[in-house]
């Protein structure tokens, strides 16, 4: 469908107008972080930072606010999570496809369960499990549930990925002596770098973001999760909570720019 | 009786695979079974276990410290007599309610206008880009952009005194705000889907319209969203689930606060049983949350596996 040249340059304007009122907030943000509390607290919101009080700001969010080490946490549950609920999912994922067992669709859903429930469900029951087994408040039972909670969507994507692929490949494969898991490892795992990647960042992600869990699972500063530790900053140093707010969202802007090229591949599989 | 089912075998031998019996079957595939192992056991102990736990605990008065006592329905009898949890339930409908209109209407508006701009690829990333940062983070900066030395400072100057107040701490208002925050990170998710979901429509009937003579507003109406049903249908189901189950916005926003007045029950469960240490309530908010949702995921699951197949 054609669009007018003048409807295109009424819609171009009142989408530029939205986009500026978008993006304000993190401007704000921004601009906050090179302010002194007391400017902040004196001035105008909207004010142009008079001094650059960056480095001061990031000391602060450092020594008071533990910030940078609970990042280190959080990148440290958010990978190893993902990385093996990868590695579940893509061992589940291609038995529930192409290998030969009983009961496909109901493991299939079993799996998938994880993702149906309200994840509320879950906190009390795995706090009074972690806390008889000493796993509360460790890095240990942070990887491991972040681990668990990712599994079943990784699961879902893959497996939805991988029955797409013919059987006619791995016949043959089979043929010329390969095992199973040389297939998985071999043969399908290369075919399905696009997808792996995209679950891989997604599931990051969400780990990275994650306050809920985190909130609960952990109590000392040294095991809590970045989310946690700027829900528990406060609003008394407000350029040192918007910095630490932008520093704690640097990964998962690194990924949005890096997916943002591949969107809609990236939807497809996600979203199926 | 071993030697007839070995000439069975022989005679019908590609039925005997399916004849086979659960032993057989596991005797000679066991190796299948354990690449479905890990993913089960994780699912099965953290998930499946919990689950149960949470519904057995529901129907025990239980503070986390003492042993839990057994009290039938009690807890659930007290949850629908407790004011707080009506309010909660009524703020839990006004976010399924308004996150329909807000998830559905604009992001569609804001795809259709992006498919006809000049630029529709930077517009696409700017609407998205709220999307890329956590709710808690998203949370933090509206919540300190509407506090009261963000923009009420800018109605005070323009001499209307009346809007200058923290609005968060204005109950039943404060609701609305944190959906309004939701809004602005969430619209972009939705927004690519219309979108690819647009640019997926076959332009046949699009050009066989317009040959016909079709203006612009009965195009869409008439043609284009007609055929954009099946996003719709994606995107509602989606938006509705995951409606009910907002906390880390409104956690670091208001804390569900003030007086309990922007609780839903995502927040209400998690108040129950960390802050008050109502162990067995909290349960059963927790239960009642999930009967909630999984007739929800019901629909969902329902079109997800048959756009599937």
């Amino acid at each position: 469908m054609r669009t007018k040249r003048s409807t295109k340059v009424v819609i171009t304007c009142i989408l530029s107008l939205l986009s500026l009122i978008w993006i304000s907030p993190v401007v704000f943000a921004l601009f906050s972080g090179f302010k002194s509390k007391q400017e902040y607290n004196l001035g105008n919101f909207w004010d142009l930072p008079q001094q650059n009080l960056l480095l001061e700001n990031i000391d602060y969010i450092n020594k008071n606010a533990d910030l940078f080490l609970s990042m280190g946490n959080s990148f440290l549950y958010a990978f190893l999570g993902a990385f093996f609920a990868v590695a579940m999912a893509l061992l589940a994922a291609f038995a529930i496809s192409h290998l030969e067992i009983r009961g496909r669709m109901g493991w299939f859903m079993f799996i998938y369960s994880g993702t149906i429930f309200p994840f509320q469900i879950y906190l009390i029951p795995v706090f009074r499990g972690y806390s008889k087994l000493g796993l509360y408040n460790t890095r240990l039972g942070m990887v491991l549930f972040y681990s668990a909670i990712c599994v079943p969507f990784c699961m879902f994507v893959l497996r939805n990925f991988f029955i797409g692929i013919s059987r006619e490949i791995m016949e043959s494969a089979r043929i010329d002596g390969a095992n199973d898991f040389q297939i998985l490892t071999r043969i399908l795992l290369p075919m399905a770098t696009a997808p792996v990647a995209v679950v891989f960042l997604t599931q990051f992600s969400w780990a990275w973001n994650d306050l809920m869990f985190g909130l609960t699972f952990t109590k000392s500063v040294e095991v809590r999760t970045v989310m946690t530790t700027l829900s528990l900053m406060g609003d008394n140093n407000v350029p040192a909570l918007m910095l630490a707010c932008l520093c704690a969202s640097v990964p998962t802007l690194l990924f949005f720019s890096f997916l943002q090229k591949k969107f809609e591949t990236g939807f497809v599989y996600t979203s199926k | 009786m071993a030697v007839s089912t070995d000439t069975a075998v022989l005679v019908r031998k590609p039925a005997a695979e399916k004849k086979e019996t659960l032993g057989q079957h596991l005797r000679r595939h066991w190796k299948n079974y354990l690449y479905l192992a890990p993913a089960v056991i994780f699912v099965g102990v953290f998930f499946v276990t919990s689950i149960v736990y949470t519904v057995y605990l529901s129907f025990f008065e239980a503070d986390g410290f003492s042993e839990p006592v057994f009290v039938g329905l009690r807890n659930y009898i007290t949850l629908f007599g407790d004011s707080n949890f009506r309010i909660s339930v009524m703020n839990t409908i006004i976010w399924v309610v308004c996150s329909f209109i807000i998830s559905v209407v604009i992001p569609l508006l804001l795809a259709i206008l992006i498919s006809r701009s000049a630029r529709p690829s930077i517009f696409k990333n700017i609407f998205y880009f709220p999307n890329a940062i956590s709710q808690t983070v998203g949370g933090l900066i509206i919540k300190i952009m509407i506090g009261l030395y963000g923009i009420p400072q800018l109605f005070g100057l323009l001499g209307w005194d009346w809007l200058v107040r923290d609005w968060l701490a204005v109950p039943y208002v404060n609701t609305f705000l944190i959906i309004l925050a939701g809004m602005w990170q969430g619209v972009g998710l939705n927004m690519i889907l219309f979108i690819v979901g647009i640019n997926n429509i076959d332009s046949s009937p699009i050009e066989a319209a317009s040959i016909e003579g079709a203006g612009t507003f009965q195009m869409y109406s008439k043609v284009i969203l007609p055929l954009l049903k099946p996003t719709f249908l994606v995107v509602f189901l989606m938006s509705l689930v995951n409606s009910f189950k907002v906390f880390d916005s409104i956690w670091v926003m208001t804390k569900g606060g003030p007086y309990r007045s922007s609780e839903t029950l995502a927040l209400t469960m998690y108040e129950e049983s960390f802050i008050r240490n109502k162990i067995g309530l909290g349960s059963a908010v927790a239960v009642v949350l999930t009967i909630v949702i999984i007739i929800v995921s019901y629909f969902n699951l329902k079109n997800t596996f048959r756009t599937d197949s």
